[in-house]
């Protein structure tokens, strides 16, 4: 048992499935980058100089904490990076929505090969990224930010 | 004089009845010819192109081609030789367009299919930029990919 009651089984349970969600979303979108910074150039948010280098930035977190939830390596910091990715994406997504654009999210787009769900910014994404910001809360509160093979010293 | 003029009437009456009937019989191929031809010229007529209209200036090379859907949208699929001027990033992507093609140029606009208004927007936006030969293809990518017609992306 974790700390406040959480079943560490739980925090495993929801570190597996998300990391392994994130290890996939990042590398997709570093597979095709310039297709990512395309999709970030129509939230119409940032300036033009900045977004490839933040297309990059984005996926490589997604990649890179996603790696660390699943091999539970500073898992609880690596939850809370992901969770403030989360703010920025729901927040730009309610912007646009508001402006009246419409487009493609850039979130998951293997969601969409796969499983034909349809990756377009609105309440559907913007709803997801709130269960995904759920789902992060207990590890980014309750999860460990120890060293898996580091022995701990007593 | 009065029922010479009452007995007449009747008369012209089938006789123009029979006109109508001959007429008719032959109309509806011609009446269906004349309303696609109508259709076409008015659509030329307002700037809009058909698909075979669109693909004679395709193979003859003698249009620039505008994808007027996202970027991100062109980037995966385009009409082969089109560049990418969306309505959503216009105002971002016509200065280099405007550096790249003379106002004389003519301009075939197009987006995903003839319910999207995208195409009409940048056109709208070109002409009012100083373009003069701007046309929309109104079938759009979808109408020029069912026909099998180059793409690339």
């Amino acid at each position: 048992m974790t700390r406040i009651g959480f079943s560490s089984v739980l925090i495993t349970a929801l570190r597996l499935m998300l990391g392994a969600f994130f290890i996939m979303s990042g590398y997709e979108k570093l597979l095709d980058l310039k297709f990512f910074s395309l999709v970030i150039a129509e939230y119409q948010i940032l300036p033009s100089f900045l977004i490839p280098g933040i297309a990059l930035l984005v996926s490589l977190c997604e990649l890179l904490c996603g790696t660390m939830l699943l091999i539970n390596l500073f898992s609880r910091f690596s939850a809370s990076v992901i969770l403030c990715l989360m703010v920025i994406f729901i927040a730009s997504m309610i912007n646009n929505v508001m402006r009246g654009l419409g487009h493609d999210c850039g979130c998951f787009e293997f969601l969409s090969r796969w499983y034909g769900l349809k990756e377009e910014i609105g309440i559907v994404p913007i709803a997801r990224d709130i269960l995904f910001f759920i789902l992060l809360l207990p590890i980014a509160l309750f999860g460990s930010n120890r060293i898996p093979w580091k022995k701990d010293q007593k | 004089m009065l029922l010479n003029i009452m007995s007449e009437k009747p008369l012209r009456k089938k006789l123009f009845a029979t006109v109508i009937v001959l007429l008719s019989s032959i109309s509806p191929s011609l009446s269906q010819l004349h309303a696609a031809e109508s259709v076409a010229f008015a659509k030329e007529e307002s700037g809009e192109l058909d698909l075979s209209a669109t693909k004679a200036l395709f193979d003859t090379h003698s249009a620039c081609f505008i994808d007027a859907r996202s970027e991100y949208v062109y980037y995966k699929s385009h009409i082969k030789g089109a560049i990418s001027l969306s309505d959503s990033r216009f105002d971002e992507q016509f200065p280099d367009f405007r550096q790249k093609k003379s106002i004389e140029t003519l301009l075939v606009v197009y987006c995903a299919e003839a319910s999207c208004g995208k195409a009409r927007s940048v056109a709208k936006k070109l002409i009012k930029n100083g373009y003069r030969n701007v046309k929309v293809f109104s079938g759009g990518l979808i109408e020029w990919a069912h026909a099998g017609f180059p793409m690339e992306g």
